[in-house]
């Protein structure tokens, strides 16, 4: 029971830690990304059909982040280019990707809302001998897919990717003194562009791993506002690697606990508004330890 | 911010510029709508040809699509309020849940009063409820500076979730598999104007809104400070505005309008409260307030364009194969292209913020 919990709960982070690490690195750059779910949904749809199509998992995974991290360019250039406030395109993206690909759904293959394709290739597990067997670890370490280890392995190589290298620290200024960057010759606005794009990578690989690591079937609703999930992680993690990831697999938890709750007392709805009131009360003692420091100081 | 700010600007003195720059996202839109009509083998002008029929050719359609913008009307005001101070509040939607909830407990709770006491009541309990849940983000952004943007989006997830559990749990009708609270009673419906339409006394509120709005907006001192404070908060603080407190009272404002076309929603059109009770009132309200440039003409307009929008898709998937997501194809992009500036095809001058 514990085991399956546990191991459930890591299913569910996965999506949304992927994709607040790639929400993360393109806040860190100046952007904060509203349109993460709608690059979630585009990856999923393209990750099954490849799927299916070339019954090729690298393959689809592949698609979903080549979907995803176009249209976080899309979304990006509106953003750099037309001095289009990051907000209002974010959810406007929201709104039109969500129509496109229904949109696509009935025109393509004449179905709404749900799409199930034969043959199609999902992700494998990695089964750990000996430590599988062992309570709670087995669960933790065993029986994940590919994309799971790389989207936790992900968490250190982001910390010291922003901290250590001279990308990471040119994506820093270009969020937090664009001025500066461009006094010393960097193109802040490209640096931007660059975050989106692999923003919307990883968002796009998010939706992947829904419908070829879980579901096996694509849903309209499939991505059930886990990119607003990814965004809040990242608001709770306030942008550090390690507590993003923390925040993600604790929304994991509610997601994976929820299922289970269904008639026994604690309602599953109130579960799910957990971790967005979480983001409002941690934004909310930031503000009073920063207005205390900035008291003190005066 | 500064860039909604300004673009909700009215334009004092209009030319065919001002024109022509207003509709230029509309125009945008349409040609990015046409172009995945065309890839999908439909002749967009004849698609758009029969939108425009469906929501305005005859008495009947014109009544259906005055309904549908009814809380557009109401949603794209809540908006624009906040946006004139510098508020950008995006959590309209979670107001309209609460309100649409509050006003839809009233109507089937307290069924023994008149309706001249009840539908008061039942109004006033969607406003109230649509206020006081803006009451948090409001003082957390003009007393802690904490981001509004963050907070009142996460709101609309928790309203969503919040009104599920209630209409599931404590209010489901009785007998009731659907998620639903039972029906208001007739004594708390808003009156139809036209019936069988849909159409009903919720339209000339959200009309005298924006009339008010208008008013306020030119002749009054808090129009003036919340425009001064919408563009230029400084100077708005050099000139002895207490911005914090025009915040809250704005963002309670919007909450308020927000609320209140939940209230009418439930009231004069679905007549109960139900899961999936707002298809995004309140996001599409923030494509209403932008593209009318927060004017109370340009919102009415804007409203009516969407409501029209949403009459004639339900329509033409019935009469055509083209799918109704169409619309909302229009509605994000029109989004999109409100707040973006094409002035760089000038002169790319812009450093990033």
């Amino acid at each position: 029971m514990i085991d399956n919990i546990i191991h459930a709960a890591f299913v569910m982070t996965t999506p949304i830690l992927l994709a607040a690490l790639g929400g993360l690195v393109n806040r860190i750059a100046g952007i904060v990304n509203i349109g993460l779910d709608s690059m979630m949904l585009a990856g999923a749809l393209a990750g099954l059909m490849v799927a299916s199509l070339t019954g090729s998992w690298p393959a689809a995974l592949l698609a979903a982040a080549f979907v995803g991290g176009f249209l976080g360019l899309l979304m990006s250039l509106t953003v750099t280019r037309l001095a289009a406030n990051e907000i209002i395109v974010g959810l406007g993206f929201n709104i039109a990707v969500a129509g496109l690909v229904r949109f696509f759904l009935k025109s393509w293959y004449g179905t709404s809302g749900t799409l199930s394709l034969a043959d199609v290739a999902m992700l494998p597990r990695i089964h750990i001998p000996v430590v599988a067997n062992i309570p709670v670890l087995g669960a933790i370490l065993s029986d994940h897919d590919p994309l799971t280890w790389a989207a936790w392995l992900l968490v250190p190589v982001s910390a010291w990717f922003l901290a250590r290298t001279r990308l990471g620290l040119r994506l820093r200024a270009a969020g937090a003194a664009p001025h500066a960057a461009r006094a010393l010759g960097l193109n802040p606005l490209s640096l931007r562009d660059a975050s989106t794009v692999f923003a919307g990578m990883m968002a796009g690989l998010a939706g992947a791993y829904l419908c070829i690591g879980v579901v096996g079937i694509f849903n309209e609703g499939i991505t059930a506002g886990r990119g607003f999930l990814a965004l809040a992680a990242f608001y709770f993690g306030r942008n550090r690697p390690w507590a993003t990831a923390l925040g993600a697999l604790l929304f994991g938890l509610f997601d994976a606990i929820q299922i289970r709750l269904q008639g026994r007392g604690l309602p599953a709805e109130l579960v799910q508004t957990l971790p967005y009131v979480m983001v409002i009360v941690i934004l909310t003692l930031v503000a009073i330890t920063v207005k205390r420091a900035r008291n003190k100081g005066a | 911010m500064s860039a909604v700010a300004s673009s909700a600007r009215a334009a004092p003195g209009i030319g065919w510029r001002d024109i022509a720059l207003a509709i230029a996202p509309l125009v945008l839109a349409l040609i990015v709508a046409a172009v995945v009509l065309g890839i999908a083998g439909h002749n967009p002008l004849e698609v758009y040809w029969l939108l425009l029929k469906e929501s305005f050719g005859g008495t009947k359609r014109v009544a259906a699509t005055v309904a549908a913008s009814t809380p557009l009307i109401l949603t794209g005001l809540a908006t624009a309020v906040a946006f004139r101070t510098g508020v950008f509040n995006v959590g309209v939607e979670g107001s309209l849940l609460v309100g649409g909830l509050a006003a839809a407990f009233v109507g089937f709770t307290y069924v023994d009063l008149p309706a001249a006491l009840l539908l008061p009541l039942a109004l006033g309990a969607a406003v109230v409820a649509g206020t006081l849940w803006m009451l948090v983000p409001a003082v957390l952004k003009a007393r802690l500076d904490v981001d509004e943007v963050v907070t009142t989006l996460m709101l609309n997830f928790i309203a969503v979730s919040f009104t599920a559990w209630l209409v599931n749990g404590p209010l489901l009708a009785p007998g009731s598999a659907n998620s639903a609270t039972p029906m208001v009673v007739e004594a708390a419906r808003l009156p139809k104007l036209m019936p069988p339409s849909t159409l009903n006394a919720g339209f000339l509120i959200a009309v005298a809104l924006l009339v008010l709005y208008w008013l306020w907006g030119r002749g009054t001192a808090l129009g003036l400070e919340t425009r001064l404070a919408g563009l230029n908060p400084r100077f708005a603080i050099a000139s002895g505005i207490n911005v914090p407190m025009l915040i809250v009272k704005m963002m309670l404002l919007s909450g308020a309008i927000g609320g209140l076309a939940g209230g009418i929603q439930a009231l004069g059109t679905v007549n109960r409260f139900v899961v999936g009770f707002s298809p995004g009132y309140g996001f599409t309200g923030i494509a209403v307030a932008l593209l009318g440039r927060g004017s109370a003409i340009g919102i009415f307009l804007a409203a009516l364009l969407f409501g029209a929008l949403a009459t004639s898709g339900a329509t033409i998937q019935l009469f055509s194969d083209v799918p109704i997501e169409i619309v909302n194809i229009l509605q994000g992009t029109v989004m999109i292209f409100a707040v973006a500036r094409f002035s760089w095809l000038l002169k790319n001058r812009r450093g990033g913020k």
